[in-house]
């Protein structure tokens, strides 16, 4: 019988300081040249279980370790992780602070060095993990000035060089437009067919884990199921349990009461959707998009305009490429684009911290450069992408109330403006919590908090879901919804397809610093080709959708729209 | 934002080897020390400035133009609280400080440029095995690599974190120094947090590659003396001691001055 190649037994794991295990009585084997997903919701355990593997738990972390973790035979306990190195690679999610080198090719040649390769095979090396990610053509230039897609790859060809036999990767799409993250898990499992490599992935998205064979559900620290892929990914309600998004497909195919066989991917929900020979109801789609353009006319006046933008950054970059667009008092922009196309440039117009090189843009009929950076904070709120950016006070009720107390207003004003903030992102009772000890989510809200007590008329959000599990991605936009209904405008950039697809009311597509494609998100989501294009790509259910003559958005408009005979 | 300093040109400065390149930098500022006379200083000074201009790398001093331009001013002012002399002028100024000052500046001006040619010119991988060619060991010199690399990422990461205060309504430019001091915490706190996160980060990929794992190591990147390099430390040689032999022989002074 094959041996496992990673054997974990009653691994528990618990960091000093924390109250409870980070992982707790973890038992598995995984076999050579499997390919594994992680995953479970925020705070479950993926990323102690991923780093228990190369052994940087225990020796990197502080922490009670228990239990045995064996790779390819060797106990990571008793190895030190540079030994572990050699057989088991990692990448992980933050591009920026893993790559270390001054140019593409020494950065692949940096862990064959540690381990003493003599130069030649060196030079081999690299060229092979290069050309297998293909980033052949980029030898000598420097990581700092490659795409987020790029960067990834370039970590994982430094660690392919080193012929690891296990590659274990922390989240290492989660910050990638759809169609990198596509190229990413290409490489992955094209190299464990050629070269027997084992593969653990912990991921987010479920969409990106259709490859795996199976999947590790994890919860709280604890194993909540070790299954084939398809069996797991067909139990909606358990990810659903576990704070995993299900497939949009499937749990279409789920809500419609299917309950055998339920299709996975688009090609066999076609073929399922024919098979049952249901139909998509004219009527229905016709009152949805009459309830899209009653929405439009709902909206105000203009309170962003902007004509021919153009920016360029010092150093010669141009960044907008001549920008026109209008935006709504009342409406829910999303902007989307591929890593690096001038999405986070564009809005950083919209409150005056950039003032275009060429070109105009007006935010509620004045200039920007009339009105400067704190003249038009009164009116745009803007959050940060990464929450740990701003955040610095000793308690929630501070932070919070830092714009106000800026602007001098007094005490009992403040006091009232900060409780309906952290009312308004649930986190009511939290005032004198402080707010470093809070989860990536709650940080998350307390920004959005500290923005929202300024009373901003426009709220700006910088992919406002990234790093949130699914629940917590719901809750993040529903709160954005909510927002929207008492009057915000809002406009945010994200890279989260399904996120656009349920809570956006027009979407501008950017690829390359200009505007490719702008609508309705009906509209938007219709032009499945073009959104490829631009290195995007809709989710699953709205391709099953697009295929079948109709763009529909949410899995509820899916099985809205559906009808079955019998209902004929 | 780009925050790193290499210029990947293929000038002869940046194709010399990486020791030579370290040679110049320790032999530059060490001459450079040696004279108080800015006459004297200038001739240093304006040989710097053709290696930057030789090595093209004078743009990167655009990016710090306006610290050189504050070290300037408030050391022409300040350097004559530390010298005076016979010849009067106002206040705490006499002729002798303020030549003082003259040669101070240029000598700190001299020093940044040539460093900051340097690094423009040098590769952080090149600068580490230079130094262990020279006889350092390799940790050692990784450590210091590894700070260097620190600094364009705190750079980033401040730049960031300034945007986003700023959008908060944080006005740094307005206040007297003490509010202005009390202004930076916002600034402070986010930096420190996310460069230990970053370091943190850092850590693990290190090890994760192996890191240390034996004790011998292979250096991919091979270098190499050239003739070019054996000129240019003949050069070097020569330059230090002509400017050695006329400091001993007590050029470069500046008459009258009396440091405190």
């Amino acid at each position: 019988m094959e041996q496992p190649i990673i054997s974990i037994k009653d691994l528990t794991y618990r960091y000093r300081g924390q109250k409870r295990n980070a992982i707790e009585h973890i038992s598995l084997d995984v076999m050579p040249s499997e390919f594994i997903a992680i995953m479970g919701a925020s705070e479950a355990g993926k990323s102690t279980l991923a780093a228990s593997i190369n052994g940087l738990v225990p020796h990197f972390f502080r922490g009670k370790f228990s239990g045995e973790v064996q790779v390819c035979g060797k106990s990571t306990h008793a190895s030190r992780v540079a030994e572990m190195a050699e057989v088991t690679g990692m990448v992980f999610q933050d591009f920026e602070a893993q790559l270390f080198s001054t140019n593409v090719e020494l950065e692949v040649a940096f862990g064959l060095e540690n381990f003493n390769v003599p130069r030649e095979e060196i030079t081999r090396r690299v060229d092979e993990a290069l050309r297998f990610v293909g980033l052949e053509n980029l030898k000598r230039r420097s990581p700092a000035t490659l795409s987020g897609g790029q960067k990834q790859k370039l970590a994982i060809a430094s660690v392919l060089a080193m012929y690891p036999k296990v590659l274990v990767m922390d989240e290492p799409t989660t910050d990638l437009d759809p169609i990198s993250k596509a190229g990413v898990f290409e490489i992955a499992n094209h190299l464990r067919q050629r070269d027997d490599l084992t593969l653990l992935v912990v991921e987010h998205e479920t969409e990106e884990v259709l490859e795996a064979q199976k999947i590790l559900l994890l919860d709280e620290g604890k194993l909540i199921c070790y299954a084939p892929a398809h069996e797991v990914l067909r139990n909606v309600e358990l990810l659903e349990q576990h704070g995993v998004m299900p497939l949009g497909v499937t749990k279409y195919f789920h809500q419609m009461g299917v309950d055998s066989d339920i299709p996975l991917t688009v090609n066999d929900g076609i073929r399922c959707f024919k098979e049952k020979q249901w139909r998509f109801s004219d009527s229905t789609y016709l009152s949805l998009q009459q309830q899209d353009r009653a929405r439009e006319q709902h909206y105000g006046a203009p309170l962003i305009r902007c004509e021919n933008l153009q920016f360029a950054y010092p150093n010669g970059t141009r960044a907008l490429k001549g920008i026109d667009l209008e935006i709504r008092r009342g409406e829910i922009v999303a902007i989307v684009g591929q890593n690096g196309s001038g999405k986070t440039t564009l809005v950083k117009h919209f409150n005056g911290l950039l003032m275009p090189t060429d070109g105009q843009i007006w935010v509620d009929g004045r200039t920007t450069r009339e009105q400067g950076v704190f003249e038009l904070g009164h009116k745009v709120g803007y959050v940060f992408q990464n929450p740990d950016h701003q955040i610095f006070s000793n308690t929630v009720y501070d932070e919070v109330a830092f714009t106000l107390r800026l602007r001098k207003v007094d005490e009992k004003t403040i006091r009232q403006a900060v409780t309906e903030a952290l009312d308004a992102v649930g986190l009511a009772g939290y005032e004198n919590a402080d707010p470093f000890s809070l989860t990536k989510s709650g940080r998350q809200r307390v920004a959005v908090a500290s923005v929202l007590a300024a009373k901003p008329e426009i709220l700006i959000l910088d992919e406002p879901t990234t790093g949130l599990d699914y629940n917590e991605q719901r809750s993040m936009m529903n709160l954005v919804r909510r927002l929207n209904e008492n009057g915000s405008t809002i406009i945010f950039v994200t890279h989260h397809m399904w996120v656009v697809a349920e809570y956006a009311h027009r979407v501008y597509v950017m690829k390359d610093g200009q505007i490719y494609l702008q609508g309705t998100t009906r509209e938007v989501f219709s032009h499945d080709q073009e959104l490829v294009d631009a290195y995007l790509r809709p989710p699953m259910h709205v391709t099953f959708a697009n295929r079948l003559g109709k763009t529909l958005l949410t899995v509820d408009e899916l099985v809205a729209c559906t009808e079955t005979n019998s209902q004929e | 934002m780009d925050s790193e300093i290499y210029l990947d040109r293929d000038t002869f400065f940046h194709r010399l080897d990486p020791r030579t390149k370290i040679i110049i930098l320790l032999v530059t500022f060490v001459i450079v020390l040696y004279y108080q006379n800015p006459l004297w200083v200038l001739p240093i000074s304006a040989l710097v400035v053709l290696q930057g201009i030789l090595a093209d790398s004078l743009i990167n001093l655009r990016r710090i133009r306006y610290i050189m331009l504050v070290l300037a001013v408030s050391g022409l002012i300040l350097w004559n609280l530390f010298a005076s002399g016979e010849t009067k002028l106002f206040w705490i100024f006499t002729v002798e400080s303020l030549a003082y000052s003259l040669g101070r500046v240029l000598i700190m001006l001299t020093l940044i440029t040539a460093g900051m040619i340097f690094m423009s010119t040098t590769r952080n991988e090149e600068f580490v095995i230079g130094m262990i060619r020279l006889g350092l060991p390799y940790r050692v010199g990784f450590a210091i690599s590894t700070a260097l690399r620190l600094v364009p990422t705190i750079v980033s990461s401040v730049f960031i974190i300034a945007q986003a205060q700023r959008s908060r309504g944080l006005d740094l430019d307005s206040g007297n120094i003490l509010e202005r001091i009390k202004k930076y915490l916002p600034l402070l706190v986010p930096v420190f947090v996310s460069t230990i996160r970053n370091t943190n980060i850092f850590g693990m990929a290190l090890e994760a590659k192996g890191f240390g794992a034996r004790e011998q190591r292979t250096f991919y990147l091979d270098i190499k003396m050239q003739r070019a390099d054996y000129w240019m430390l003949g050069l070097m040689l020569v330059m230090f001691i002509i400017t050695t032999y006329l400091k001993i022989r007590g050029f470069g002074d500046i008459p009258g001055l009396i440091r405190f």
